[in-house]
């Protein structure tokens, strides 16, 4: 018995060194085989990196460490492996896939701020105690061509990308739009060979009822969660900050990326001049709402939307529509539009004005442009075979809207997309609207409409007096410095008591203004997820 | 002097020419173009290539780049500067609203160390190895040593936050755009420049003066009696400004794009900033236009140089 366990053991251990041998002898033929491709070696990543160290002390505790593209809460899956950080365990991962040693990862990024430089520098620091060689650089130049371009062959590749990581984030206003990318189809899958099992999974999106959506969404993160196709990182914070000479009505703070209800006309503000003071205001133009429809808050505060929103971004009640019903399939929206609303100039906003805004914007390059081509005839129309999109039929002041395919987020995409006046905007390209004369000085249909624009100073919005809805605050006029996304004054006008309202996503200026005792910040999670993207397609090592 | 001026000026015809190519060859090899910065990384996935192909076109970006050159040339020969990129606003819209701006921080930032810089420097030559001298001499070091957005971080603590005298920042607000109702703002920004640049401007003034106060027309003007202070300011520091009026003629055309870090730390709307962003962005018509007006300038300084060094030098004569 004795024996027979003691030659077990050593024929066991003759194997293991036999097919380790085996291992160390295997020559790699990357050009048809990468180290990546195997799940244990991306798990084995995933386990090499400490991120709630690196939350704590390289952001400071200012974001939270990512189990899955999905925030904490309810449509987070709770079945999820959890790959907290254990070295030991990644260097098995990687012993039992033959890990290269002599392979160099290539990370890539595009982010250019001291912060994802030193977030970088310590994931090589990790990755190399479990004996994984790394080298970062910073992408300039043609990114889409770099960083999102698929391979012919959607199996098997060859990579049309050089990469083998890419640190990168999506900004959601839908769950689906974090996971849809991982489809064998999605426009901008250079990473992800194609996945039967997850195409269907991701079919199963598409539907409208929420309980049913979510539950298809819990099913994409667990198969993400266990094929570890990208590494979930982190989840970013926004940061909100509430000066003490402002009354904002103890609203519910939330997503500031995208537009909610802040039921501005009811907040007041201790100053003299009745001036709200915040940043973001335009540098040389108003930014179109077409990358981002409510990322600038002047945004939110001249363009209506059809639907309104709650700070979690869940469509309520009607906006521009008096009233709006869905179908039960989700097929059909019928919108019974208010006739009290008119645009800055005096004009009177009709359905046809809601007809031409989603023409336009299924003939943009905004992320949801994928939402108005799923309506009736909006293909032909995109593809210039119709005159307009047959799905939207106007009749006095209702608009009925149907889809040819499901369109799981339509509720939410009516919540964010602005209704543009079709009399100024007609002739506009919507390849590249910004370089029309209306967003020099917008006219919305909003609660504030544009006072003044000097250019790289200030912009001020003064309050619509012809607007539908009266409110009970004291606020007249907006100010707005003129500092774009990320402002880099934010802080010093903050402390110069030039802010009342402002937000943002960084740390920094949360350390910052934090020990500013005139100001309240609340924290917000947002869907807003960083990741490392997982180059899965055989490829020629890029660094050798 | 005409014909100076004239044979400088077609003189400049090439030099311009050649240096707005290499401007423009600069810009064509830096990676990625215009488009690339004006969709995010994200969302430029979404489009095919034949909508990418489309916007290239509609910019002209899809040309070869001699062509294009061409035509930005024959453009600006007919009066048209282009258009942003970014926004549709023509260049020269936008070089209009942010040129005041600068000219406003320059000028100002230069007349305020001119001025401290010719008398501190004549000072310390007038009183050569004493202690203003020496102590005058330490400040300049430090002055050139430290860098402006240190100086201008300094100034904005103690003058914004602790004082309270200030403005933080920016060149006007509502109801305030009358050139005296926005001196407040232009203060910090001016005394921060134009501290940095007096260090200089004190140097040369000091060694000039010394330089002329050696030359035999003092000596001559004081053996006839003339007294010591006409001596020193009419004689000796007319001639010691030749090699400062050289200094601050060639600083202002290198200021009107050269305040970048005073601009983005006072949030002063001038032309650096916007050359800055436009540079980073790949906004080509905007390049050229700035680089070009700042060359234009420098070339047109150097002109103005001599004239000037010809009024204020009696030995030097134009030809």
């Amino acid at each position: 018995m004795k024996k027979a366990s003691l030659f077990k053991t050593a024929l066991f251990t003759l194997c293991s060194l036999l097919s380790l041998s085996t291992f160390a002898q295997k020559n790699w033929d990357y050009t048809k085989e990468t180290p990546l491709a195997d799940v244990r070696v991306r798990q084995a990543l995933a386990y090499a990196i400490d991120m709630k160290t690196i939350t704590e002390t390289i952001f400071e505790g200012l974001a939270s460490p990512a189990l899955s593209m999905t925030n904490v809460g309810p449509w987070q899956s709770d079945k999820l492996v959890k790959y907290d950080y254990n070295p030991e365990k990644a260097k098995q991962l990687l012993a039992a896939a033959n890990w290269p040693a002599d392979y160099t990862l290539d990370v890539v990024t595009y982010y250019a701020d001291q912060q994802t430089a030193d977030f970088l520098t310590a994931v090589q620091s990790y990755l190399e105690m479990v004996g994984v060689t790394m080298k970062w650089r910073l992408l300039e130049g043609d990114l889409a061509a770099q960083l999102w371009v698929p391979p012919a062959d959607r199996e098997k590749g060859p990579s049309a990308v050089k990469w083998d990581l890419a640190y990168a984030a999506v900004a959601a206003s839908a769950e689906s739009e974090f996971y849809v990318r991982y489809g064998s189809t999605a426009p901008n899958n250079s990473h992800t060979p194609k996945d039967a099992t997850m195409d269907k999974l991701l079919d199963g999106l598409n539907v409208t009822d929420v309980t049913a959506q979510m539950k298809a969404l819990k099913a994409v993160q667990e198969r993400l969660n266990q094929q570890e196709y990208s590494i979930p990182l982190y989840h970013q914070i926004a940061f909100i900050y509430v000066g003490n000479l402002l009354d904002a009505k103890g609203i519910t703070h939330g997503n500031d990326q995208f537009s909610y209800e802040k039921k501005i006309l009811d907040w007041n503000v201790n100053r003299t001049d009745k001036t709200l003071y915040t940043n973001m205001g335009p540098k040389e133009f108003f930014e179109a709402p077409i990358t981002n429809p409510g990322l600038y808050p002047y945004q939110e505060q001249l363009f209506d939307k059809l639907i309104s929103a709650d700070s979690s971004l869940t469509p309520t009640t009607g906006m521009l529509a008096k009233t709006y019903t869905v179908s039960p399939d989700g097929m059909k929206f019928d919108f019974d539009l208010r006739t009290d609303v008119k645009w800055h100039d005096g004009k009177a906003f009709s359905a046809d004005d809601v007809k031409f805004s989603i023409e336009f914007y299924a003939r943009t390059n905004s992320f949801s442009a994928v939402t108005f081509k799923r309506i009736k005839g909006a293909q032909d129309f995109v593809d210039k075979k119709a005159a307009d999109i047959s799905g939207i039929v106007v009749k006095g002041s209702k608009v009925t809207i149907t889809f040819d395919k499901i369109a799981p987020d339509a509720s939410l995409v009516f919540s964010q997309w602005p209704m543009l006046p079709k009399h100024l905007l007609s002739d506009c390209d919507p390849l590249t609207p910004q370089t029309h004369a209306f967003w020099q000085k917008p006219i919305g249909t909003g609660p504030f409409k544009v006072s003044e624009f000097v250019r790289s100073n200030y912009a001020v919005l003064e309050r619509n007096a012809a607007y539908y809805k009266k409110g009970t605050g004291n606020i007249q006029k907006i100010y707005m410095s003129s500092s774009g996304d990320n402002d880099p004054n934010l802080v010093i006008n903050a402390e110069a008591g030039k802010i009342d309202y402002a937000w943002s996503k960084s740390t920094a200026d949360a350390k910052a203004i934090g020990k500013l005792a005139n100001f309240k910040i609340t924290k917000a999670p947002i869907r807003y997820t960083r990741f490392f993207h997982i180059n899965q397609f055989p490829h020629e090592p890029n660094i050798k | 002097m005409i014909a100076f001026v004239t044979r400088k000026i077609i003189h400049l015809i090439p030099m311009l020419l050649v240096i707005s190519f290499l401007i423009f060859l600069g810009m064509d090899l830096m990676p990625g173009d215009a488009v690339d910065f004006m969709i995010s990384p994200d969302d430029i996935a979404t489009l095919s290539q034949a909508d990418l192909a489309a916007i290239r076109s509609s910019f002209g970006l899809d040309k070869p780049f001699i062509v294009r050159y061409f035509i930005w040339l024959g453009n600006l020969l007919k009066g048209d500067f282009g258009y942003s990129i970014q926004s549709g606003v023509p260049v020269s819209t936008l070089m209009w609203s942010t040129l005041p701006a600068t000219l406003e921080l320059s000028v100002s930032a230069l007349l305020f160390s001119t001025l401290l810089g010719s008398v501190l420097g004549m000072v310390s030559a007038l009183y050569r190895n004493s202690i203003a001298d020496h102590a005058l001499s330490v400040a300049g070091m430090i002055g050139v040593a430290i860098p402006q957005f240190l100086f201008g971080l300094i100034a904005i603590i103690i003058f914004v936050f602790k004082l309270g005298w200030l403005p933080a920042g920016g060149r006007m607000t509502p109801g305030h755009e009358a050139f005296l109702m926005r001196l407040d703002h232009l203060i910090l920004p001016t005394v921060v420049l134009g501290l940095a640049l007096t260090a200089g401007v004190m140097r040369y003034a000091r060694a000039s003066m010394l330089d002329s106060l050696n030359k035999d027309f003092i000596k001559t003007a004081r053996s006839k009696g003339i007294p010591e202070w006409r001596v020193n300011l009419l004689h000796g520091f007319r001639v010691a400004c030749t090699p400062v009026a050289v200094l601050i003629g060639f600083r202002l055309p290198m200021l009107i794009g050269g305040a970048v870090v005073i601009e983005q730390i006072f949030q002063w709307p001038g032309l650096g900033v916007m050359f800055l962003a436009a540079v980073r962005t790949q906004n080509t018509p905007i390049v050229m236009m700035v680089g070009f007006f700042s060359v234009l300038l420098v070339l047109l300084a150097s002109i103005v140089v001599d004239v000037v060094t010809a009024a204020l030098d009696p030995r030097v004569k134009l030809q």
